[in-house]
């Protein structure tokens, strides 16, 4: 080994150890809610905070099935997760062929009324939300809630799905044109199976986002529908305490998530580029 | 995005319809559940509007906005929005890029960085700030104050006075999003072309002129772009600090997008925090055209 390369390995071996630290102050707050979550309340209030104890995992059942059980709450994120993005995708995919790759009256006035939409602060629609769902009688139900949800999905995937559709390439759908294929069987047989990939992206910001949303839930929604992020704030108004439950039952509650965080990495990491390039991108 | 696109051709008479079938469906679903709110909201600014006293309810001009302008708490609002936007920006932008630097030096296991980073974002606002709250910034029991504690200082009441808690809230932003922005340059980075740093490391230039005449503005783009979504986010961020702080201790955190919503949740005063809310969609306005407008300007500058 020479002086260069002994330099050069050097220079790595430090540069593993910065990243290295670094990473692990970043993600320390993680760590920690799972360690806390093995912990039993007594130990939870012990300073200094234990790092060595007896794990166990009575949290966590606690969280499923015992007194604090957010299994409903977990259903209801799923059905209104769901829904949102059902609805979205159906509304979404054919609005974006349009502005994509069709001659479309106003095109450039709808795509930036598109865009604006996307950047209306929640605040500024929970208000009249409350207002108009409580004239409706449509506080604390599903359809209410799936509603006021479109107003940062829609606009959002539309704006993503745009940029997968630019990226296709034209020949087929000329080829279909000129095979006299109706428009709307070039656009279900040839030009949705090339944005399968934009589609799933899609899919997951929509579900991601309507899943972690909090600010219409907590004062639209109620006792019928209450998703996991109202279980988790209403768990620490009334039980300041129980941390080790809380720590559990949160990370229950991000688990699909973290799941779909963790497998579609790259994709969401695209998405989010895809976004950033192409001006969407919101949270 | 292009909206220029299209087929060369004659006139498809039959394509326009075709296309407005397409968007009209998503177009009306917007108008009905974006715009018409918003209406909505501008009209009830211009009302008195309070669930707790509805017998004075009935339209007054701009007797709202009269109010706001004389205000101290509503300016004490806007400046901790600009404050807590600006900073917690910068911040993300200045370690986003420096970890995303770091990263592209070291010979294996950007992927582990890389998943690691999709965790914050992934994670509810609501949850971070109520894990922050708790575990880490708790007086006594949280670990930030063992660590303080432990080093020696001073026991900081992080959530429970006035700059602590400015300070808390920023860091709790700035610790979720950073790996936005890291995820985003460091996509960008990997994505430079490398013939660029070769005549450059011929022309016998060293890492940081690299870095300023090279590496910077080939990121621009990216990084402007970063800036602007995340400064949208930031002005309308929520679930995190009302779970942390709620806007306290007394208005110590509470940034306008709170203040709206505590006028018209807490004191159920929807007339005043309507016009609180229009105040904000304006200044979003402002903001992202500016923004908008740099990035243009800017990219017209290049193109000359």
């Amino acid at each position: 080994m020479n002086t260069h390369q002994r330099a050069r390995l050097t220079r790595n071996v430090i540069l593993m150890a910065v990243a290295g630290a670094l990473l692990f102050v970043w993600v320390l707050p993680l760590i920690w809610a799972f360690v806390v979550s093995l912990k039993s309340e007594r130990e939870v209030l012990a300073f200094p905070p234990s790092v060595f104890f007896e794990p166990e995992f009575g949290n966590y059942v606690d969280a499923l099935f015992g007194d604090f059980s957010i299994v409903d709450s977990l259903l209801t994120s799923t059905i209104l997760a769901t829904a949102t993005t059902v609805i979205t995708i159906a509304l979404a995919v054919p609005a974006a062929y349009a502005f994509a790759r069709l001659r479309l009256p106003g095109k450039r006035s709808l795509g930036f009324y598109t865009l604006a939409t996307q950047m209306v602060p929640p605040v500024g629609l929970v208000i009249p939300y409350f207002l108009i769902l409580n004239r409706f009688g449509w506080l604390d139900t599903y359809h209410g809630m799936v509603i006021v949800y479109l107003t940062f999905s829609l606009p959002f995937a539309i704006w993503l799905m745009v940029a997968y559709m630019e990226d296709i390439p034209w020949e087929m759908e000329e080829a279909a044109f000129l095979d006299k294929a109706s428009r709307l069987q070039t656009l279900w047989h040839i030009v949705i199976p090339q944005v399968r990939g934009g589609i799933a992206v899609t899919v997951i910001f929509i579900f991601l986002n309507a899943w972690n949303e909090f600010l219409f839930a907590v004062q639209l929604g109620g006792n019928t529908v209450r998703p996991v992020t109202v279980a988790m704030y209403n768990f620490v108004s009334v039980e300041q305490t129980l941390w080790a439950k809380l720590s559990a039952a949160a990370l229950v509650a991000m688990l699909p998530v973290v799941i779909i965080g963790i497998a579609a990495q790259k994709q969401i990491v695209k998405g989010l580029t895809v976004g950033a390039v192409k001006g969407g991108g919101r949270r | 995005m292009s909206l220029s696109g299209g087929r060369s051709g004659g006139i498809h008479a039959g394509e326009r319809r075709f296309a407005l079938a397409l968007t009209m469906p998503g177009i009306i679903v917007l108008l009905l559940t974006t715009t018409f709110p918003l209406l909505y909201l501008i009209w009830s600014s211009f009302q008195n509007i309070n669930l707790a006293m509805p017998y004075m309810d009935g339209f007054t001009g701009v007797d709202n906005y009269i109010e706001m302008w004389g205000d101290a708490r509503f300016w004490h609002a806007i400046k901790l929005t600009g404050i807590y936007t600006i900073s917690s920006v910068t911040l993300q932008i200045l370690i986003g890029l420096g970890l995303a630097l770091l990263v592209m030096q070291i010979p294996a296991g950007q992927w582990v960085f890389r998943i690691v980073a999709i965790l914050p974002i992934v994670l509810a606002p609501v949850v971070v700030g109520l894990f922050w709250r708790t575990l880490m910034l708790s007086p006594n029991f949280g670990l930030i104050d063992y660590v303080v504690q432990s080093l020696g200082f001073e026991q900081v009441n992080w959530l429970g006075a006035p700059t602590p808690a400015l300070i808390s809230v920023i860091v709790i932003h700035t610790w979720q999003w950073t790996p936005f922005a890291f995820l985003v340059l460091l996509a960008s980075l990997a994505s430079l072309p490398l013939d660029v740093y070769e005549a450059a490391r011929i022309d016998r230039a060293n890492a940081l002129q690299r870095f300023w005449h090279i590496t910077l503005p080939l990121l621009r783009p990216a990084i402007v772009i970063v800036v602007i979504i995340r400064a949208m986010i930031s002005l309308a961020a929520f679930a995190a600090i009302f779970a942390a702080t709620g806007g306290g201790p007394g208005t110590a955190s509470e940034i306008l997008n709170l203040y709206a919503f505590k006028t018209s949740f807490i004191e159920l005063n929807f007339g005043y925090g309507s016009a609180l809310a229009v105040s904000l969609l304006v200044i979003t306005m402002v903001v992202s055209g500016i923004l908008f407008y740099l990035r243009t300007a800017r990219r017209k500058a290049a193109a000359v």
